[in-house]
């Protein structure tokens, strides 16, 4: 029976989660009604929720400009690629380090932990990647940032939650070290290896700090830098000697716009991976 | 998104000066640099007047910005005839604006940099000289003859001393203008003020009646509220300060510096304990008291300011030649009737002049491995040309007469070709002088002549111009170079002296601090390192005399 308790705190609770709701919908349908208002209607702070002054000019003109989707098409390439790379080297890192007879282990672990409090440093940084011969290369986005060490530990933390015996098993029938990680661990990793491309996917999806420093061709740049630069032209305020008229009418709604367009992609992407990414999350928590 | 703060970039340049320090080669050898096995491609006899054209093609390496508004296009009809007309092609690094100091920063301080590295804002490099990242350019200046003669012509031999490090020298070109600009004044409702037969103020004087009149007419609201308040740091009404400072001969607002050159005395004084100040202060006390002015203009955003002109709630604000006109008669467009214009900056105790220091823009850095090529003179003679002689100038502003433009600004008969939009001119043209062809680029077009400047004004603002030309300039102050060391103590004063006068500064002018307390005030600043902050500065002065 519900007891009249359970359901004023049910009441509560949707109260205060619809209350969250808004809180975290409302920005992305004002950028979303912000989009398609028209310039007069988004300065005078008319616009909230719905579209003002309709019209998708804004749309043809981001969209008829050919860097936009040569930066769109970077950044899709660079974050496919970055992932993939990633998520191999992760996991083989994690894995290895899941294992407690390795002799060396706690080395390994601490040189992986040794990077997330000191690093070299930006210059010196910058320098590595540019006597590589890196710079202007997609390599310079991938590589430097190619193991996240929290991922690294979420990871292992996975598979160290492992039955043991399992392995045992695969190596009592014959499977050799890598056919155990491809046929027994990593089919029974599905929900941290989502969990690892989502957080992968999504960070090399937002970063424009890599691309930004590390290419000096625009055909080269990430979306993001793209966008950044869009922004602050729009709130930087105009140069005094070289404003150009349509800058100044659509600088207002061009923002939304393409946060939108970005936007779009890696959010459609997060409902088919989401129940892998919760269960993964909690998976990799239990075990520290 | 990652943004680096201040802290982690001052880290990386110090790191890149330890860095090079270490591998230093002792002494810096620079001095009379020897330039006779670098002449490859460089004009014989080049002087002012010649047309640059290197006796080979030359390609030179370049931090190009790219303007949000005009993204860098390699293919731009700009470059292609830059190159036809001087043999000299770029090798360029793009970079966006929204972050170039940041790129400029770290790949200067990597030993990385290109040779020409424009658009940088004194004294932003003074933070790679200590690690040898750029020249000092003022060690090679007579190589570049447009230059030598416009420092002479226009008489900005004090600017530039202004700018030197304490060797001497500088190490930044800066872009040259001939007359000061002023872009910044008030904008008023003129409107408001024929129907109330008031007149246009003058001075700050007639501004104050003019202010009386207004609130007796409309006794329910406050007849100024100004904008320019949100950005740190300074006190708020930011540019009301500087203009006001600048009528009564000191710093404050946004023109805010620590010492100020007192001619008189023949030394440096601080600016926030000046007589001069506590007058400024003084000024906008009265207003704010007499409810002249509203108190929110030293608070509020610049949104609300525009909103309270826009509805008639106020009929004064500060404004420069683009808000006038973008912004504030945009606002107004809904009331009928309404007017507004930008009125000659009213004159203070100073009289009829205009401060001499904004006669410098950003300009361009030399990094060192552009003394390392065997084209190094024809680099500077192009740079000398394109930047400084006035072909080159009126090329990057405006292209190629009888293709972008037409006529001369000689007879006043320059005319942009009427396919060809820019800014407010041939709105509905089909091609747009920046995006498409890539001139009038902040890049290279900056600085010159009051004739070029003047021809991209609107009638209204050459009009506001030709007022403010009449006054006469005043001489810059002598500099007082720190050295590094030095600067680092400097750096600590500054910072605790500028809170402590901003803070007061409104809490003297809201009268939440009464005036009486000044010379309080004035101990406080002084306890807070002002007095050896000064004592330091006329040290360096001293230095920096006798070297001369």
């Amino acid at each position: 029976m519900v007891t009249r308790g359970y359901r004023a705190f049910q009441a509560v609770n949707a109260a205060v989660l619809t209350v969250v709701v808004v809180v975290t919908l409302f920005p992305f349908v004002n950028i979303l009604a912000r989009s398609f208002s028209g310039e007069r209607e988004i300065r005078s702070g008319q616009v909230s929720l719905i579209p003002r002054g309709f019209t998708a000019e804004t749309y043809r003109h981001v969209m008829s400009d050919s860097m936009f989707w040569t930066n769109y098409r970077n950044t899709v390439v660079y974050t496919v690629v970055a992932t993939l790379i990633s998520i191999v080297l992760t996991t083989c890192y994690a894995y290895v380090l899941s294992k407690r007879r390795l002799k060396g282990r706690g080395v390994l672990v601490g040189i992986a932990i040794f990077t997330m409090f000191f690093n070299g440093g930006l210059i010196p940084n910058y320098v590595l990647v540019s006597s590589l011969g890196l710079r202007n290369t997609l390599w310079a986005i991938v590589l430097p940032n190619a193991i996240s060490v929290f991922n690294l530990l979420v990871m292992k933390a996975f598979f160290e939650s492992l039955p043991v015996e399992l392995e045992e098993a695969a190596a009592v029938d014959g499977a050799s070290q890598y056919g155990t990680l491809w046929r027994i661990v990593l089919p029974l990793s599905k929900a941290i290896l989502a969990t690892m491309l989502l957080f992968y996917a999504v960070s090399f999806w937002n970063s424009w700090f890599a691309g930004f420093l590390y290419m000096d061709r625009q055909e080269l740049f990430p979306v993001t830098v793209y966008l950044r630069n869009l922004i602050a032209g729009a709130t930087a305020g105009v140069d005094q000697t070289a404003a150009s008229d349509s800058a100044l009418q659509i600088a207002a709604s061009i923002q939304a716009v393409t946060i939108v367009l970005t936007m779009l992609p890696i959010l459609l992407v997060y409902p088919f991976i989401q129940r892998y990414f919760v269960s993964g999350v909690m998976l990799g928590a239990v075990k520290g | 998104m990652v943004q680096l703060s201040r802290r982690q970039l001052l880290a990386a340049a110090g790191a890149a000066t330890v860095a090079s320090l270490a591998g230093c080669d002792s002494g810096d050898g620079a001095d009379s640099a020897d330039v006779n096995d670098k002449k490859a491609g460089s004009m014989d006899g080049f002087k002012v007047g010649d047309q640059f054209k290197a006796t080979e093609p030359l390609k030179f390496s370049i931090m190009m910005l790219s303007n949000q508004n005009y993204p860098f296009k390699p293919d731009w009809p700009m470059l292609t005839e830059l190159t036809k007309r001087t043999n000299v092609s770029f090798e360029p690094t793009a970079v966006p604006g929204s972050d170039y100091n940041q790129k400029v920063s770290v790949v200067v301080s990597a030993g990385n940099a290109p040779q020409i590295i424009p658009k940088t804002y004194h004294p932003a490099e003074e933070a790679f000289i200590a690690g040898g990242a750029i020249l000092p350019v003022s060690d090679y200046v007579h190589l570049m003859p447009h230059f030598t003669e416009k420092v002479q012509r226009w008489n900005l031999q004090g600017n530039l001393a202004a700018i030197s490090q304490q060797d001497g020298k500088y190490y930044l070109l800066p872009g040259l203008h001939e007359a000061v600009w002023q872009d910044y004044s008030l904008g008023m409702r003129t409107d408001i003020l024929e129907k109330h037969g008031l007149a246009v103020p003058a001075t700050w004087d007639d501004l104050t009646t003019t202010l009386r009149g207004l609130r007796k007419a409309y006794p329910d609201r406050y007849p100024f509220s100004d904008r320019w308040s949100t950005q740190k740091p300074g006190p708020g009404a930011n540019n009301l300060l500087g203009l006001l400072a600048a009528s009564y001969g000191t710093y404050a607002g946004w023109t805010y510096q620590t010492a100020y050159w007192d001619g008189g005395a023949g030394k440096f004084v601080l600016s926030g304990a000046m007589e001069q100040y506590k007058q400024v202060v003084q000024y906008l006390q009265i207003l704010v008291s007499e409810k002249l002015m509203d108190p929110e203009s030293f608070t509020q955003t610049d949104d609300a300011a525009r909103q309270k002109f826009a509805s008639g709630k106020s009929f004064v604000l500060s404004v420069n030649a683009q808000t006038v006109v973008n912004e504030a008669r945009l606002d107004i467009a809904k009331v009928p009737g309404a007017k507004v214009a930008k009125i000659p900056l009213p004159t203070g105790p100073m009289g009829a002049t205009l401060s001499g220091e904004a006669r410098l823009e950003n300009g361009i850095m030399l990094g060192k491995k552009a003394l390392e090529s065997k084209n190094f003179v024809a680099m500077l003679q192009f740079i000398d040309w394109l930047w400084y002689s006035d072909a080159g100038l009126m090329f990057s502003k405006w292209g190629i007469e009888g293709e972008t433009y037409t006529g001369s600004l000689d007879d006043g008969s320059f005319k942009l070709n009427p396919q060809i939009k820019w800014a407010g001119l041939n709105p509905s043209a089909p091609k747009n002088l920046q995006v498409d062809y890539g001139y009038f680029n902040g890049v290279f077009a900056y600085g010159g002549s009051t004739k070029i400047l003047n021809s991209q004004f609107s009638d209204e603002e050459k009009a506001f111009q030709a007022e403010m030309n009449k006054r006469t300039t005043r001489e810059v102050g002598p500099p007082h170079p720190f050295s590094p060391e030095e600067r680092e103590q400097a750096g600590l004063w500054e910072a605790a002296i500028a809170d402590h006068v901003n803070q007061s500064t409104l809490a003297f002018i809201l009268g939440k601090r009464p005036l009486s307390e000044w010379d309080a005030y004035v101990a406080e600043l002084k306890a807070k390192g002002g007095d050896k902050y000064i004592d330091l500065a006329n040290k360096a002065y001293d230095r920096f005399k006798e070297k001369k």
